[in-house]
């Protein structure tokens, strides 16, 4: 229970990341699990190579994150001149090939084990039958601190509004005199940032390897989409939901626990079908 | 030296010659009107402006910098602000957050630093309250005052147009380009922001270029005249010379009802 | 006049065509001349298998000492590896390539099911003998491929036996399942629904697993809540990884027993941070540091021609999977055909090296139902349970 809810955390803060890139620039970006998978090898390669002390690596690993980011967006996404849509998310998704290859390419393709300095045999059990992980401590610790900091920054800062403000009305913005451009850059240092996070999680209970991100990338753009595309808190409710969904099935019917995410998706666009494309509309000045 | 002045302006549209080799000048503080029928070119002369579009040739000199090719946030700062005819607000938001955004260049304090995080008596704090003092001044001089915390998407479209107006107005620009600012609004609308406008220009002290279908509210307001029809100049003058100008009648002023 | 000249024009392009036609129907170059005999493998070099790479680069370990020690009736084995990265379609290029361009008078190995699947018959077609598949598939040797030489145990037979190891030797009682949900992880529940028939028991759970599922929690909960003692594995590496770090962490401790997918122990203890150690797995090859002669002979030979490598369960594979070739190509002598190949790989009988014992008949080409018992030891380390063990329950051998 408590460890699903902690899974969908996970795929909530994960969703997060695709959810900041698409509110700002409209594009799903199909590499948002291979920049993860990227920054969790560099943070492995830190503490299997260098050997240096954990919180070393992370504190490297999350400046790696932001400039790879900012790095993709500046050389990829950035010289595409009044692109389509379709354009960008095939620009993403050659960016994710890229990545993987390289990751491959400098890491090899095995298995790696990588893990965070939690003790996994210290459970706790605070209710009978209820077993908390310390992943999962860490997992709620975590996504609570990166909301709230989202939500001060967003409603409080001077870029977060810019951002908020370039993400509903980018000719706007700019005649505001933001520089967009920046806000993008932030957006994806930001959002490669959060991804790093999150990737790391996931590569704690799994493995490390250049594929390693496309599973979970899947399940947290489901979560994503249940939460709207475009509402932060609503994608960590989706990505909870999620977890104990899976959860439920996992426990009670493994056979169907791989497709319900999905199954729920095409629900929600059933009912909803002004999910994700429906904002978008070329716009005349 | 020159308030504001185009220099052979020109841009094209795949074989379209949108704007041909249009250059003016506009005197500090004036009221300066763009007119011209339906896709003469108008609304493209804003944008080549205010940086969305880049001309493919001519100048845009303001106090003697040529700002071709400043991207339209460079321009912002640099103390150009306008409207859109079809309206850019930021619509799930209020009309104070629309406001509120446009003193974005007037925030000195860092990119995180938001004002909450520090004390009261902060360099942030301190530039918070003079930001919403001059919003507030705005939403007053505008007569917001009713719809001061509703969204902007809820609001009918005259108040729309004057909430835009407000945001740009919040830039405290040099230079404020207006959009068919009437357009969608009844007569007595239409007064009060014939009054405003005018209060801009004397009160605000700032440089006007107005685009308007209306012909009373711009000979009424204008200072100078600029008519064009497919691109290209008619004619430039006082309103008086150019109501009298034989092709503008019949080219613009002939039709019965112009918008 | 002119009617004429477009006749003829069109006599021409007809000709051209039937020609091209004939041409890439013309039988590809044969296998093997007066020096020498092209052997071939595809595997995984790069991409997401490029572990299991070390199959084709161990094969190429028994060649080269053969070569070294003259080579075969006066020939000497040319053997091509070609890189598909566990890709089918890649698969079928490489093999082609290979076929139509060099000549090959016999495949070895090849890692995956899938990809064997894809050149299986189009090898047939081409009458080029295929010796030990790097898979175990049921498709491969039923019904009957005469081409196709199988020396991996089946699955289903090693879930047989494992699951016999469970109930007789370390008398557990209560058994769940953790099966990936392919033809693989379906063998492997077979097999032990089969053994448990037998003493009338039954499975307490059965879980399936998505093959790129990356979240147990529930499942392994599942299996704890059965009280299952122990835990057949027929996963992936991945997937094993995942079930023992979450076992770890709610307190589920079963005896672990996974196919010999996962026998590669110094791989398996590192990727689980130790957590394999204590696992039960079925082998196709003997321990390591196994003092069997051949083993020696072809340890010593590895540290000598290619003392990179590491000398792994899947690198000696190469060795075992091959062999075979070797033996038939000797039997059949200096006058060597295709037709005299496959007589002789008709006729292996109880061949062993350092695999199972291979029994090949005209109509049964599944060479062996025996694997060995291991377990993980410390520090990654080979303890051997049992030596090599049939199923005496293998359905297919009747
Ligand atoms: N981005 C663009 N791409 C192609 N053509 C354009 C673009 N922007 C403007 N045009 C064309 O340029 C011409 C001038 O348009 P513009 O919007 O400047 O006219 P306008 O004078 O503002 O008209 P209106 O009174 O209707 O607002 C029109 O033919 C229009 O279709
Ligand atoms: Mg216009």
């Amino acid at each position: 229970m408590v460890e699903g809810l902690a899974i969908g955390a996970c795929y909530g803060l994960f969703a997060t990341a695709v959810v900041i890139i698409y509110k700002t620039s409209e594009v799903v970006n199909f590499a948002q699990g291979e920049m993860a998978m990227f920054s969790a090898f560099v943070a492995f390669h830190i503490l299997s190579v260098y050997e240096w002390p954990f919180w070393a690596a992370f504190v490297i690993t999350m400046i790696f994150s932001i400039l790879l980011g900012i790095l993709i967006e500046y050389l990829f996404l950035r010289p595409a001149k009044h692109p389509s849509i379709l354009g960008l998310i095939v620009i993403t998704l050659g960016v994710e090939m890229l990545l993987m290859g390289l990751a491959g390419w400098k890491w090899g393709a095995e298995q790696k084990y990588f893990s965070l300095p939690l003790n996994p045999s210290v459970t706790y059990e605070p209710v009978k039958g209820m077993i908390v992980t310390n992943w999962a401590i860490a997992v709620f610790a975590v996504t609570a601190f990166i909301m709230l900091f989202l939500y001060v920054f967003f409603k409080y800062s001077k870029l977060g509004i810019a951002m908020r403000a370039t993400q509903q009305n980018k000719h706007a913005a700019k005649i505001m005199g933001i520089r967009t451009e920046r806000v993008f850059s932030f957006a994806w240092g930001f959002s490669s940032l959060i991804g790093a996070v999150a990737g790391m999680f996931f590569a704690s209970r799994a493995t490390l390897d250049p594929a390693f991100m496309m599973e979970p990338f899947m399940r947290a753009f489901a979560a994503a989409y249940w939460g709207g595309l475009m509402s932060i808190p609503g994608v960590i409710i989706g990505g909870g939901l999620m977890g104990l969904i899976e959860n439920f099935f996992g426990y009670y019917w493994p056979h169907w626990k791989p497709i319900v995410a999905f199954i729920v998706i095409i629900l929600v666009l059933c009912v909803r079908p002004s999910g994700l494309f429906a904002k978008h509309f070329v716009k005349k000045v | 030296m020159d308030h504001f002045k185009c220099e052979n302006l020109s841009i094209s549209f795949g074989g379209l010659k949108a704007v041909n080799n249009v250059s003016f000048r506009v005197e500090k503080n004036s009221i300066f009107s763009i007119i011209g029928p339906n896709g003469s070119g108008k609304t493209t002369i804003f944008n080549m402006i205010s940086g969305i579009y880049k001309p493919d040739q001519g100048r845009i000199l303001c106090e003697s910098q040529d700002l071709v090719g400043f991207t339209p946030d460079r321009i912002a700062r640099r103390g150009i602000a306008r409207t859109f005819q079809n309206i850019e607000l930021f619509s799930n938001a209020t009309v104070m957050d629309n406001l509120l955004l446009g003193r974005h260049i007037h925030m000195q304090t860092g990119i995180f630093t938001g004002a909450c995080l520090w004390g009261r008596r902060s360099k942030a704090a301190r530039e918070e309250i003079l930001n919403r003092e001059i919003v507030e001044r705005i939403i007053d001089f505008l007569d917001l005052q009713s719809v001061r915390d509703q969204y902007v998407a809820n609001l009918p479209y005259g108040k729309r147009k004057l909430v835009e107006l407000g945001r740009a107005l919040a830039l405290e620009p040099n230079i404020l380009l207006l959009d068919e600012p009437s357009a969608g609004m009844n007569t007595e609308e239409k007064q009060d922001l014939n009054i405003w406008i005018k209060d801009i220009q004397i009160d605000f002290k700032v440089t006007i270029l107005l685009i308007e279908h209306d012909m009373n509210m711009i000979m009424g307001i204008s200072d100078r005249i600029y008519a064009m029809s497919q691109g290209e100049k008619i004619v430039e003058g006082t309103p008086r010379e150019v109501q009298s100008h034989p092709e503008v009648i019949r080219a613009y002023l002939g039709e019965e009802h112009p918008c | 006049m002119m009617f004429k000249k477009k006749m003829v024009m069109s006599l021409i392009a007809v000709l051209a065509i039937l020609s091209v036609a004939t041409m890439t129907q013309a039988a590809p170059p044969a296998g093997f001349d007066d020096n020498e005999i092209r052997i071939g493998q595809w595997g995984p070099q790069t991409g997401p298998a490029a572990p299991w790479g070390s199959v084709a680069r161990g094969s190429k370990l028994l060649f080269d000492v053969v070569n070294e020690e003259g080579g075969i009736n006066g020939r000497k084995i040319k053997y091509f590896i070609r890189d598909d990265m566990y890709n089918p379609a890649q698969t079928v290029a490489v093999v082609k390539e290979l076929v139509e361009r060099q000549g090959m008078f016999a495949f070895v190995g090849g890692v995956g099911a899938a990809c064997g699947m894809a050149v299986k018959d189009y090898l047939a077609a081409n009458k080029i003998p295929w010796v030990g598949p790097s898979a175990a598939d049921q498709d491969f040797v039923n019904p009957l491929n005469p081409y196709l030489f199988a020396v991996y145990p089946l699955y289903r037979d090693e879930a047989n036996i494992l699951t016999k190891y469970i109930v007789d030797k370390l008398k557990m009682k209560k058994i769940g399942i953790l099966y990936q949900n392919d033809a693989y992880g379906k063998d492997g529940l077979e097999g032990a629904k089969e053994r448990l028939a037998t003493y009338k028991m039954g499975l307490v759970a059965e879980i399936p697993v998505e093959p790129t599922e990356k979240d147990l929690a529930s499942q392994i909960l599942r299996l704890k809540n059965s009280g299952a003692e122990a835990v057949l594995m027929y996963v992936n590496p991945t997937a094993a990884v995942i079930a023992l770090k979450t076992s770890a962490n709610v307190g589920f401790k079963p005896q672990w027993v996974s196919a010999n997918t996962l026998s590669d122990y110094p791989l398996m203890f590192k990727i689980t941070g130790g957590l394999f150690e204590g696992v039960i797995t079925g082998a196709f090859g003997e321990i390591p540091d196994s003092k069997n002669p051949l083993m020696v002979k072809y340890r010593d030979a590895a540290k000598r021609l290619n003392p990179q490598e590491r000398w792994g369960t899947f690198y000696y594979a190469g060795i075992l999977f091959a062999d075979p070739i070797v033996e038939a190509l000797k039997k059949a002598g200096r006058n060597l055909s295709a037709d005299a190949v496959m007589k002789a790989l008709n006729s292996i009988k109880d061949y062993q090296t350092i695999g199972p014992k291979i029994t090949w008949t005209e109509k049964q080409h599944q060479g062996t139902d025996s694997v060995m018992i291991q377990k993980c030891g410390p520090n990654a380390s080979y303890i051997q349970l049992q030596g090599w063990t049939s199923n005496d329950l293998a359905t297919w051998k009747k």
